[in-house]
């Protein structure tokens, strides 16, 4: 229902300055390169890339690497896609009605003809990944998320890494029933708390409720992005990170609007209005990292922990699965985790307590997300050694 | 009839906030709002129905509601504004367990949406009473039946006599109409009054006539209880602790 498309609005998303961006730019491509060419890839440097600055910049390299950060191996997708039988499918219909009314999604310039067959692929793709994992369930809004894989990928490369990110990052949203996606939407507010609480209050006040960000969440902010350049940076983003970040940078997106929260009537019809609509020029790259600085901040299991909210299990045990299976690094880091075990459990020693925090601080460091990183962060960092596992989710 | 209205998404400036709710002294005249939710099946016409309603016109094209739209429009019955609230809700049934009953809240009518042309949307109201019921709507709370799409009278699969009966069942009013074309003529011109807007200023002169009484629930409302208080519990009441002036 939006109208409105900002399409070649602002010629340079980052609003560096031009030859500095054009250097940075080069160099970032540059190391792109690299961490693609060695081998295996270097997974985590293409992990840092895609969220830092610019993410991956363009969506020839985005082919190159959102395999790799979902770990989907291109040369074992098949060359022929099976073919879909949508007469006897059960999610047809509600697929067909959401695709067909799916026609923001789409370059606003692109001919019809070629609309019409991205559609007829987008609607493949769905079904053939929901046929072939009769676990998930179909979500209004999904289709959005699959419209972002196939502009992009095409639909050989869209079908493999849907159906990899389907099972793991969507995998709570596809659930028979959306109490998994409520459990998340849970962890907005609390966030919201942490750090502004006048902001926490007024919307409590108000019981605006959180169901002004479940489009956000389920769609990774597809449904609600008119400039494809926001979308497509951003799941840069969202694919390097934990499956509960979108969450974070919901947080983030009201956080940033504090002042129109607290000028808005103190109703739930009026905030759950405001809050809705997102404004379409936000400053993306600063919120990037401010998610990034928050989720450091109050990781999930904190929030989790001290709300005692039920929390999106199946994310999680996916997710940790995920990352052991996939990482090319993985005895690397099994033996690294349990050395660390060995240490703690040895009553550890000063110099080993010394040692491991210096390397998560210079992890972070490199993510260049100490740019964003508050004094509070950056302390707790150098003091809290139990935050190996979470930062390793972050940051394999 | 109409002296606002407000075409939602892009004219976010239409509304407008107040900004003065400390700093006047005298209470400012309220405005009664009239909330309504509008449910039936996915792609029956609810976004275009309530789009048509508020901004005056088809939308150019919709998309899948996901979770809960909001939508408004200032009316005039009688010399009073009042502000109508249409809660536009997502068909897809797994939205509804979890995700639709807080806006169940304090809701004073509600408006079920089938399509003309599909049959299986007509089946389904049965289902969507029952949701209603289960969020302990009273029976007091004025419901309407509106068979949308009318304009393809060719595809029709649900004759107005059936869903009359089903309506009258249901003590409930049956509306045929058309969010595309909600003027009746077939070349959609607007000679003839909308359709469309009548069949909500239908609803909201009924809630209107319901005054003293209005329907509603308590302001802290985790309960499911529904409460009948009078008009003037009601200004004091549930309507959060801002002020709407328009
Ligand atoms: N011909 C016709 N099409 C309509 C009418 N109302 C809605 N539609 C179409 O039906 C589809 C679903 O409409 P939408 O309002 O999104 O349905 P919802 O899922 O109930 O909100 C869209 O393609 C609309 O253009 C109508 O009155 N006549
Ligand atoms: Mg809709």
């Amino acid at each position: 229902m939006k109208k409105s498309r900002s399409v070649g609005a602002s010629s340079s998303l980052n609003g560096l300055g031009k030859q500095d961006g054009e250097s940075r730019r080069k160099r970032k491509m540059a190391e792109i390169t690299q961490a693609l060419s060695v081998s295996p890839a270097d997974v985590p440097a293409l992990r840092r890339m895609a969220i830092s600055e610019g993410g991956l910049l363009t969506d020839e390299i985005r082919r190159q690497v959102w395999p790799r950060l979902l770990n989907v191996s291109v040369d074992n997708i098949p060359e022929q896609l099976e073919t879909v039988d949508r007469d006897n499918n059960k999610d047809f219909n509600q697929v067909l009605l959401d695709v067909q009314r799916s026609l923001r999604r789409f370059p606003p310039g692109m001919p019809d003809e070629q609309r019409e067959g991205l559609q007829e692929e987008l609607t493949d793709i769905i079904l053939r990944v929901l046929v072939k994992n009769p676990q998930l369930h179909y979500y209004q809004g999904y289709h959005d998320i699959v419209v972002t894989f196939l502009l992009v990928l095409g639909e050989r490369l869209a079908t493999a890494l849907v159906e990899k990110l389907s099972t793991h990052h969507l995998r709570d949203f596809m659930d028979p029933t959306m109490d998994n996606t409520k459990h998340i939407l849970n962890y907005l507010m609390p966030i919201i708390e942490r750090v502004n609480p006048e902001v926490y209050d007024f919307m409590q006040q108000a019981e605006v409720g959180t169901i002004f960000a479940l489009s956000w969440l389920i769609t990774w902010f597809g449904h609600v992005l008119s400039d494809f350049r926001h979308v497509v940076r951003l799941y840069d983003f969202f694919l390097a990170c934990h499956p509960l970040m979108p969450i974070y940078f919901a947080a983030v997106i009201v956080l940033h609007r504090e002042e129109e929260v607290l000028d808005c009537e103190c109703d739930m019809a009026m905030m759950h209005h405001l809050l809705s609509r997102i404004p379409q020029d936000l400053p993306y790259e600063t919120l990037i990292s401010r998610a990034g600085d928050l989720f450091v901040q109050f990781p999930p299991s904190e929030l989790a922990r001290e709300r005692s909210q039920q929390t999106a299990v199946s994310t999680f045990k996916d997710f940790e699965l995920a990352s052991t299976q996939q990482r090319p690094d993985t005895v690397l880091r099994q033996r690294r985790m349990e050395q660390q075990k060995r240490t703690m459990e040895a009553q550890r020693s000063t110099v080993a307590v010394v040692q491991s925090t210096g390397r998560r601080f210079m992890r972070l460091a490199v993510m260049g997300l100490t740019v964003a990183l508050g004094a509070a962060a950056l302390a707790v960092v150098n003091s809290a050694l139990e935050w190996a596992p979470k930062l390793d989710l972050l940051f394999p | 009839m109409k002296l606002e209205e407000d075409s939602m998404a892009d004219i976010e400036s239409s509304f407008e906030f107040s900004s003065s709710l400390t700093s006047s002294s005298l209470p400012p005249p309220r405005t009664r709002i009239f909330k309504i939710i509008v449910i039936g099946d996915s792609g029956v016409g609810k976004t275009c129905l309530t789009y048509r309603f508020c901004a005056g016109k088809f939308p150019d094209r919709t998309e899948a509601t996901i979770g809960v739209d909001f939508r408004e429009k200032i009316i005039e019955i009688d010399g009073e504004k009042i502000k109508v609230q249409l809660w536009d809700t997502a068909g897809q049934e797994r939205f509804r367990k979890s995700m639709v009953q807080h806006y169940y809240r304090n809701v004073h009518a509600v408006v079920f949406v089938y399509d003309v042309t599909n049959a299986v949307s007509f089946r389904s109201l049965p289902s969507w009473i029952e949701e209603c019921r289960q969020h302990a709507l009273g029976q007091e709370v004025p419901r309407i039946l509106v068979g949308n799409k009318c304009d393809l009278r060719h595809a029709a699969q649900v004759s107005t006599d059936v869903a009359q009966q089903f309506a009258d069942a249901h003590s409930m009013p049956l509306f045929e109409t058309s969010a595309k074309n909600p003027y009746g003529n077939d070349d959609g011109s607007r000679n003839d009054s909308d359709h469309v807007e009548a069949i909500f200023m239908t609803v909201a002169h009924k809630l209107k006539s319901q005054k003293p009484l209005i329907l509603s629930q308590p302001p802290c409302g985790l309960g499911d209880t529904v409460t009948l208080r009078r008009q003037d519990e009601e200004e004091r009441g549930s309507w959060g602790c801002g002020c709407w002036r328009s």
